[in-house]
């Protein structure tokens, strides 16, 4: 421990030289505003900016990438909130309560507590990296896939939790999605699925397309479409911040998220992706008032919010303590380190302990830069909303066609939003929710490549899924889940779905 | 809008010397991996070879294909280039395997220069009683079909080699297809799969910590960095394969083009900057000129050809 310290005092000494300190800086500010970008979120970021990063000494480029990751990841909640437009896929959660708090006149409240929330998060998992690093890398790696379909598996149940309306038009939705992501080359067989010779089409489709046109243009369009226009919502100076009442329905959330998030995000493969699909699940089912959520339930904010960014603090630890990415970012992250000629891998603590500790410390420093840059800019952002539609709406839908077109330089994405746009539109006016579409895109691809690799691994004895015991014993998990969800039937008491169909409210549409 | 304007000053007097505005090399995997890296060096050295900017432009998808074949419809002009990897001359294959329309054809390419060439290692997880090549030959003979080997994917650079291996011993194995190095190295160091064939960067902090054993390499001769893990042909196997890149134009490029082309390249090879870039990621430059490049491509991609018709449709095995 005294030893930790010593080293954490090292880091210090060395993310708070000037030069280490400017780039962390830069790196925050850069990552918010590719952030804010709508399409953009942290990974395409990243990426673009990864070049940038080549003339810089090992420890300023991790600095400067680390910055622009967590800045990209405040500034992706800022779309979410504001414009129910997502950045990446994991603040598709956010997209939900949060733009229903700014539709109420709470986009400060969502805005401070997404910021808090990460703080919190950002802040606690860097800890837990510094201390748990060694012996947790280990636990990961024995996260086959046979473990990591198990995982999906009760990822897969959050569904019933995603929606508040009939559980039959949800399932719908989510069988839609699924069948969506099968779309692409077959990584187990190689033959193209659905793809029609569309080479682009061979990865599938990009889930940040996807979310974008569901969420953000079926919103505009749909707005459009109104007899009359809803009114500018004019935040007052005095709401921006939570109230008590916000705060504390967030406490628990954003514990909750940190732990539940930084679990899931030492794993390696993406799932850290589905820690705030999770954490929202967790969260409506712990809930009072389940209800709330999806008319801007604050927890529905907080939980996934901080669940998402301590993943990504998570997602470090096979990376730092093994050489191991963890899913792209860090895969990203690696490349960048090669580059200057850190061989990343168990060693490296010992090799490089500037890098290390002046990464870890600098993880800390880029918490506190967001959180002093962005609290001030509540205020700046909320004020987009007062811009009238008009002007406002075809901005953002530039945007967004800029936003993805930039990812991959593809014309094929854009298509793809486009055209979920319009199915989202007609969608919401046929009263069906959309998450539960991003989620299936999302976790089939996962599913089946884990499902698959390791029937590959058992020569098809689907054995392997039950005798290994961490796969095992999660399937166990998500078996007492399905029963409990299915005991009202049995007992003919009410669960809160039913509750919330007998007393005839209509749920206000995600 | 100087792009735009120095474009259409080409198109119209027709003449300009060679180059006279930005060159773009098109990288058609995502930033960050083995030809992104060879790319982003060797365009600051062309930058000095050719006096003019030159953009690295990634542009992913399709385990590549999109981007090679953005490239095999561009204008031959000398301005779009590209760094492609080993598996420009798979893909292609795989497409006609599968009755499908390539997206391009490998004769839609010249050759500018190779660049860098790496064998893969074989490597084994070391709670594996494998300590040669021999003693894991003899237990996946005894025990045919049952040790699971990982690779980058389906068909992909570490997947060819391997089947070059079993073919070559006689002998079959599992195979676990995961989505990069990254998952692969994950897969043998979590003991999911027994070996994979690595790239030497890639698993040599693992082979210096202890975590992965290396029985063999696929070069005509050792790597550098691995003194004492034999060769396949050392072992009894006529076999090499090499993790390469190269430099890479539509066809059809004129004469003097092509000319300039070749000299930047050679001299972006020699360059200081570049040659340290290349040594800090671990690959080992290895450059030919067109010519030798041409002759050694295509021998080469004939014997991929035949290695993947030899793996054939795997769903239907």
């Amino acid at each position: 421990m005294v030893e930790t310290l010593q080293n954490l005092a090292l880091g210090f000494s060395i993310a708070l030289t000037p030069g280490v300190l400017f780039y962390a800086f830069a790196g925050c500010v850069v990552g918010t505003l590719v952030g804010v970008l709508p399409g953009i979120g942290p990974l395409a970021g990243i990426s673009l900016l990864l070049p940038a990063t080549f003339g810089l000494d090992a420890t300023r480029a991790i600095v400067m990438l680390a910055g622009i990751y967590y800045g990209a990841m405040y500034g992706g909640s800022t779309t979410s909130i504001l414009m129910r437009i997502p950045g990446e896929a994991a603040s598709v959660m956010t997209c939900i309560d949060g733009y229903a708090m700014a539709r109420k006149g709470r986009a400060g409240a969502a805005l401070a507590i997404a910021a808090v929330g990460s703080y919190v998060a950002g802040t606690v998992s860097v800890v837990a990296l510094m201390v748990l690093a060694p012996p947790l890398a280990s636990f990961a790696l024995r996260f086959g896939p046979p473990e990591y379909f198990a995982l999906l598996v009760l990822g897969l149940l959050v569904l019933a939790y995603m929606s508040g309306g009939s559980m039959l038009k949800a399932l719908a939705m989510a069988a839609l999605g699924l069948l969506g992501g099968m779309i692409g080359i077959d990584q187990m067989s190689g033959y193209f699925r659905f793809a029609y010779g569309v080479v682009e089409l061979g990865d599938g489709i990009g889930v940040v397309p996807v979310a974008v046109g569901l969420f953000g243009l079926a919103e505009i369009l749909a707005t459009a479409g109104l007899a009359t226009p809803p009114s500018v919502i004019k935040p007052k100076l005095r709401e921006l911040l939570p109230s008590r009442r916000e705060w504390s329905a967030s406490a628990w959330p954003i514990g909750r998220g940190t732990v539940l998030g930084f679990l899931i995000g030492i794993i390696p493969g993406s799932a850290h992706i589905i820690a705030s699909f999770v954490s929202y699940a967790v969260e409506r089912r712990l809930s009072a008032h389940p209800e709330e959520f999806g008319r801007g339930a604050v927890a529905g904010v907080a939980g996934p919010e901080s669940a998402n960014n301590s993943a990504t603090s998570g997602a470090f630890v096979p990376m730092l303590a093994l050489g191991v990415p963890s899913g792209p970012i860090p895969a990203v992250m690696l490349a960048a380190m090669m580059v200057h000629g850190v061989s990343p891998g168990p060693l490296l603590i010992k090799q490089q302990p500037e890098l290390f500790w002046g990464f870890i410390a600098s993880m800390y420093v880029g918490n506190v830069v967001l959180l002093v840059l962005n609290l001030p800019l509540v205020g700046v952002f909320v004020n987009l909303l007062r811009v009238p539609y008009p002007v406002l709406y075809p901005s953002i839908v530039v945007f967004c066609i800029l936003g993805v077109y930039a990812v991959n330089g593809s014309v094929v994405d854009v298509w793809i939003m486009l055209v979920m746009g319009a199915l989202g539109y007609v969608l919401r006016k046929l009263d069906f929710e959309t998450a539960p579409i991003v989620l299936g895109v999302i976790l089939a691809p996962m599913i089946e490549m884990a499902l698959r690799q390791s029937l590959a691994m058992s020569d098809g004895h689907y054995g392997i899924l039950v005798t290994r015991p961490i796969a095992g014993a999660l399937l166990a998990v998500g078996a007492v889940l399905v029963l409990l969800g299915l005991r009202p039937l049995v007992t003919r008491s009410l669960d809160w779905r039913a509750k919330l169909a007998l007393a005839g409210t209509k749920e206000e549409r995600l | 809008m100087l792009v735009a304007f120095a474009a259409l000053a080409g198109s119209v007097w027709g003449q300009e010397p060679y180059p006279s505005r930005p060159i773009t090399i098109v990288v058609p995997f995502p930033p960050g991996g083995i030809a992104d890296l060879t790319a982003r060096p060797l365009a600051s050295a062309l930058e000095r070879a050719l006096r003019q900017p030159v953009v690295v432009s990634n542009k992913a998808g399709a385990a590549g294909a999109v981007g090679m074949q953005s490239v095999a419809i561009a204008k031959a002009d000398g301005y779009t280039l590209m760094v492609a990897v080993v598996s420009i001359s798979t893909l292609p294959e795989v497409d006609a395997l599968f009755g499908r329309a390539p997206a391009y054809r490998r004769d839609q390419f010249v050759g500018i220069a190779r660049l860098n060439a790496d064998p893969p290692v074989l490597v084994v997880g070391t709670e594996w009683r494998w300590r040669t090549l021999k003693e894991l030959v003899e237990e996946a003979r005894k025990r045919p079909g049952e040790i699971t080997y990982a690779s980058s994917g389906l068909y992909g650079a570490s997947h060819v080699p391997m089947e070059m291996l079993l073919h070559a011993a006689g002998i079959r194995m599992r195979h676990l297809p995961t989505t990069g190095g990254g998952p692969a190295t994950t897969a043998v160091l979590g003991g999911h799969a027994a070996l994979w064939a690595s790239p030497p960067a890639i698993a040599l902090p693992h082979l210096k910590s202890g975590k992965l054993r290396a029985l063999a390499t696929w070069g005509e001769s050792r790597v550098a960095a691995l003194p004492d893990v034999p060769t396949l042909k050392e072992l009894g196997y006529d076999l090499e394969y090499y993790l390469w890149a190269g430099l890479f134009a539509p066809k059809n490029l004129p004469a003097g083009v092509f000319k300039t082309l070749r000299a930047a390249a050679r001299q972006a090879v020699g360059d200081a900057d570049f040659r340290a870039a290349m040594a800090r990621v671990e690959m080992p430059i290895a450059y030919q000129d067109a010519d030798e490049f041409k002759a050694w491509w295509d021998k080469d991609a004939l014997i991929l050809a035949g290695v993947i018709k030899r793996i054939g449709k795997v769903a239907e095995k």
